[in-house]
């Protein structure tokens, strides 16, 4: 798996850093001297993890960072770590629709609920601090603006 | 001199600028716990309380909360993965290891007590090294900054992942940060660059919602992923012991804790390299004392020496950006920018007056740092155990807290749903970089480093063409960051070798 997600990463780079010198090259020195001079290492170097990657060189390193748990196949962390994606790409769904102050609650008692399987009684009694940690905090001490959702706007 | 040290001391102990010191410390405490709640930010909001105050009550508030930010940052950092602060991201990569090792308690310990020995010695060298420090600041011209920007990034680069391919992802890591930094109005011909005709990004990409995305959505899914706690299945009793191990490891490695508070100081003089470059540097030589391969392959998945170097330098570097603060009204980093304004709204020149006739003021702010940072450190060893408990905590539970405040803490940086846009595209970056073996540190750093070295690479260039690249200092810091490269490649060689 990890050479499936270097292989994306170093042709990612390819790509952004490619761009970033052809677009780069249109503009006047003083803007394109920078990207054009990381720019071109980095497509050089993305090109050799590519090619290293292609070749079948797929050791991992020992990166000093954190690294994700080994204990599953693969397939069970790609599941599980799709639906951790979901939920979180759900939140943010939820709070361009429906704005921070009603999808900060909604989320956090779904989460616990259908994904946590927690009781009804935990379920709500967090969800109910949480939220009044998110409003007294942000919304009635320091007045942070949060918008309507869009689907709140349109009600 | 002496008598203007005590001075100080008696003014910050007055019982004003002592309650307001401890009002500062309380609200630095929560700011430094919830990530994307900035320190400078907060400044700015607090500025416009301090007119009614006196000098001494008004830097008594602002200092004693900016002081504790980043202590407490770390706490945020070691127990969730999530950066309470910008400054303390480097602390995530040994603190939650350890974490997760059920070694909260000690990471905590050890965050804490080095940044106590941090903040004493930016303190200190705040107070001895203001005649000393105009002939250093003036030898650093631009193509010296520049290098230096170049020398942390190399630094971090080949310490982040060992071997040639590991380097090379970790200048591939560096060189993308150092791209993204490009992203927004060129401050130098006004360009709009890789903006996509979006108004969002004229301003670049913000720093807060690219690092929480990078560090803490992998973080989050690795939790759901395991569906366990971040301790996973170990005993409760485990997990809370150990702070005491962590201010012995502080002593234990005591000189490694001075060097990095030392490397902290040293940043924080530098004006606009900042807190952030602070951390990773220390994170650096902290790698580097190493004795060996086999010892350096402990970083990154729970050495406790990654913990003391970032902690110990997030502190020290406050002493040391307020040295050209308060000398030569330079800041050297946001917040400084920021409490700079503080010394004109009290009617205060930053200058020779800070050191002449205002002394006892000036010293009043080291007082400050000291007195600030040991009231936080005992408060948090007070709940040091609730706090290492909640890495115990049902990740089922957890998550949709750190979420909330994931994407509360990065849409607060401007109060934009773009900015959680770049939480979630940044997160799985951070997630490939992850499953990949890719090091995020070095881009961290490049994305901190980008708009300093781009600014120094232009003047330099501008005012001196091919020249700057012939300067003493330009080649003896080109020659530290070849050496910074080729050191780790020939160690690992002898090692196989041998």
């Amino acid at each position: 798996m990890h050479s499936r997600a270097s292989l994306a990463l170093g042709i990612g780079l390819m790509v952004v850093s490619g761009y970033g010198v052809i677009v780069a090259w249109a503009w006047p020195w003083k803007a394109s001297l920078f990207p054009v001079a990381i720019g071109i290492p980095v497509f050089v170097l993305a090109a050799v993890e590519v090619l290293w990657v292609a070749l079948g060189r797929t050791e991992r390193g020992e990166t000093k960072d954190f690294q994700f748990s080994q204990d599953l196949p693969d397939r069970e962390v790609l599941k599980r770590s799709a639906v951790g994606a979901a939920w979180i790409a759900g939140f943010f769904a939820a709070i361009v629709l429906c704005g921070f102050p009603i999808a900060v609650p909604l989320f956090v008692f779904l989460y616990l609920k259908l994904q946590g399987k927690e009781s009804w009684r935990l379920s709500a009694a967090f969800t109910a601090a949480v939220w009044l940690f998110f409003y007294g905090l942000f919304d009635q001490l320091l007045h942070l603006p949060f918008p309507q959702g869009w689907l709140v706007a349109l009600l | 001199m002496i008598e203007a040290l005590f001075e100080g001391l008696l003014l910050v102990l007055q019982w004003k600028p002592l309650v307001f010191m401890l009002a500062g410390i309380a609200l630095g405490f929560w700011v430094g716990l919830l990530p994307g709640l900035g320190g400078a930010t907060t400044l700015a909001l607090m500025l416009p309380f301090v007119y009614a105050m006196q000098p001494v009550e008004a830097f008594a508030f602002l200092l004693g909360m900016h002081a504790v930010v980043a202590t407490t940052g770390d706490i945020t950092s070691v127990l969730f993965g999530v950066p309470g602060e910008a400054t303390s991201a480097a602390v995530i990569l040994d603190g939650h290891a350890m974490a997760k090792k059920g070694e909260a308690g000690r990471a905590l310990g050890a965050a804490l007590a080095s940044s106590l020995v941090g903040a004493i010695v930016g303190a200190f060298a705040l107070a001895v090294a203001i005649p000393m420090v105009r002939p250093l600041v003036l030898t650093f011209g631009s193509p010296e900054l520049f290098m230096l920007a170049i020398v942390g990034i190399a630094f971090i680069a080949s310490l982040s992942a060992p071997g040639p391919r590991g380097m090379m992802r970790g200048f591939l890591a560096g060189g993308f940060g150092l791209l993204c930094a490009t992203v927004g109005q060129d401050p130098q011909a006004g360009i709009a660059r890789y903006t996509f005709d979006t108004l969002y990004l004229w301003g670049g990409l913000d720093l807060v919602p690219v690092l929480v995305g990078v560090f803490a959505i992998p973080e989050i899914i690795d939790l759901a992923v395991r569906r366990g706690s971040i301790a996973g299945a170990l005993p409760d009793g485990r997990i809370s012991k150990g702070a005491l191990e962590g201010v012995k490891d502080t002593f234990r490695h005591f000189w490694l804790t001075i060097r990095c508070s030392l490397i902290g100081t040293f940043i924080g003089i530098m004006p606009g390299m900042g807190g952030s470059v602070a951390q990773w540097m220390a994170y650096g030589h902290a790698a580097q004392s190493a004795r060996n391969a086999e010892e350096r392959k402990g970083f990154g998945a729970g050495d406790v020496r990654g913990v003391l170097g970032p902690g110990a330098a997030n502190n020290s570097k406050e002493g040391g950006s307020l040295i050209p603060t308060i000398a030569f009204g330079v800041p050297g980093s946001t917040a400084m920018a920021i409490l700079l304004g503080g010394f004109f709204l009290l009617g205060l020149v930053p200058g020779p007056d800070m050191l002449t006739k205002h002394l006892p003021v000036t010293f009043s702010m080291v007082w400050t740092i000291v007195i600030a940072n040991i009231v936080t450190v005992l408060v948090c060893f007070l709940f040091l155990n609730q706090l290492a408990r909640l890495t115990a905590v049902r990740g089922a539970v957890l998550i949709p807290a750190i979420l909330v405040l994931v994407f509360i803490g990065s849409y607060t940086s401007n109060n934009h749903y773009g900015d959680i846009l770049i939480t979630l595209v940044f997160g799985a970056i951070g997630f490939l970089m992850v499953m990949g073996g890719w090091p995020r540190a070095p881009f961290v750093l490049g994305m901190v480093l980008g708009k300093i070295a781009e600014n120094y690479l232009y003047i330099s260039v501008a005012r001196y063409e091919a020249a700057w690249l012939t300067r003493p200092v330009v080649l003896v810091l080109a020659a530290i960051a070849v050496a910074v490269i080729l050191y780790p490649l020939l160690q690992r060689r002898k090692a196989v070798h041998a």
